[in-house]
């Protein structure tokens, strides 16, 4: 059967998503060499072609980034489209949804949606990997990435060979659940030393915008 | 009280979720100043997760639209409604769409709270929210439950609390607005 992926990062190419997708097919394609159709939800501009896409596929992966605790509203977009479809090919779907924070309980509340709504759609629901502290992964220096990048190619692999996520990887992309002990006094140092706000700070000096960092223009 | 009502109704024509959302709005604003935003029919766009405000124009989105005024409708009020008619089992894209865009109105910088990131505040204060919905034919209990918990989440997110989730078709108007002016 052929897999059709939706990237719903709505920064397109040039997303997490993207690096994530990448990373899967690299070990899918270790067992599969069968082309594998990658569609941006933020380009189909035209609403009817992703409609199509999605009826004629058999094996559907949505990747998509955590927004405000949910799905990114194009995505919700494209739901509800494909919600008006009238499906009567057995599908089916699974969902990787990676977040900026590192703990993975953000991503656990709209994983119980994704369920649901695949039941909706009278699908077969494959689950959902979610992977925190995602943000950033392009500028990292490859050692810091090395762990996540053979994780997800591992998961890409035993997708090809079982249709299926592998439980052991997912349980521990899932890590952390939340900050342990360790984890907080980790921040803590961070915080002091002014790590944790590192990614913000450099970004926000580069633009010259460091000084404004607390603006509250819309204050009435 | 200062009252900022989102309008994630996506139907074209006559609608009865637009109706009473008018109604509420004029009941309302015998005691409250209200603001009412039917999204559908104003020109906005969706993020583009561009960072620049956070870390170029900070506190300002770069999308030139009409979201200025519902960021500074949202934080100088004391009380938001989402208000949407259930759409795939959630609240619309549309309602969807202005929710992503308000990280303009946080702080990139991050703090733990209860063992968990969130971002600090941008503001010194944030309005508590509302929920009002409409039910699709098959919404069940199940449903009702992912979206509060949902939106509980987004809520901490936003130092706010959900006040309370009500469905147009079940509670009743006098209750909505008893509460409303009671929060
Ligand atoms: C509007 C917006 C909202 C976001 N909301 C959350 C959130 O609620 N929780 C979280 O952990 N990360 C959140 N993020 C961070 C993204 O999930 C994270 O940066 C992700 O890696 C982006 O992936 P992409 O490059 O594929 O779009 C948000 C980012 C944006 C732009």
């Amino acid at each position: 059967m052929k897999l059709t992926i939706f990237n719903g990062s709505p920064r397109g190419e040039d997303s997490n998503s993207t690096i994530l997708i990448e990373q899967f097919l690299t070990g899918y394609n270790r067992i599969n060499s069968d082309n594998v159709s990658i569609n941006y939800i933020s380009k189909s501009k035209l609403e009817k072609e992703r409609k199509e896409i999605f009826r004629n596929a058999d094996i559907i992966l949505i990747f998509f980034p955590l927004y405000t605790d949910c799905m990114p509203g194009i995505v919700k977009n494209f739901f509800e489209d494909i919600f008006e479809l009238k499906i009567n090919k057995s599908k089916k779907i699974g969902f990787i949804v990676q977040s900026g924070f590192p703990e993975s309980i953000h991503s656990t509340f709209v994983e119980r949606y994704l369920n649901k709504f695949t039941q909706r759609l009278k699908c077969e629901y494959l689950g959902t990997v979610i992977k925190g502290g995602v943000e950033g992964i392009k500028i990292m220096p490859p050692v810091m990435t090395k762990k996540l990048f053979s994780r997800f190619q591992d998961l890409g692999e035993y997708f090809a060979k079982n249709e299926s996520f592998s439980p052991e990887i997912k349980k521990k992309l899932l890590k952390p659940y939340k900050m342990n002990f360790g984890r907080k006094i980790m921040f803590f140092i961070f915080s002091k030393t002014g790590m944790a706000n590192f990614y913000w700070n450099s970004n926000l000096k580069k633009n010259n915008a460091f000084a404004k960092r607390f603006n509250k223009p819309f204050v009435e | 009280m200062k009252i900022t009502i989102l309008n994630g109704d996506m139907k074209k024509g006559e609608s009865h979720f637009s109706d009473y959302l008018n109604n509420m709005t004029d009941k309302l604003r015998e005691n409250h100043s209200v603001d009412l935003f039917h999204l559908n029919k104003m020109n906005l766009s969706y993020c583009i997760g561009c960072w620049s405000c956070w870390w170029k124009i900070p506190g300002r989105c770069a999308i030139k639209d009409d979201a200025d005024e519902i960021f500074k409708s949202v934080i100088n009020s004391d009380f938001v409604i989402f208000a949407s008619p259930l759409m795939a089992g959630f609240t619309s894209s549309c309602l969807k769409k202005i929710t992503d865009r308000l990280i303009v109105l946080l702080h990139p910088y991050i703090e733990l709270r209860n063992g968990e990131s969130h971002h600090k505040k941008r503001y010194d204060k944030y309005p508590d929210f509302g929920l009002l919905l409409e039910k699709e034919k098959d919404t069940d209990d199940e449903d009702l439950n992912i979206i509060k918990d949902i939106y509980d989440r987004f809520a901490i997110n936003f130092h706010s609390q959900i006040k309370y989730m009500k469905l147009i078709d079940y509670d009743k108007f006098e209750d909505i607005i008893y509460e409303t002016n009671n929060i």
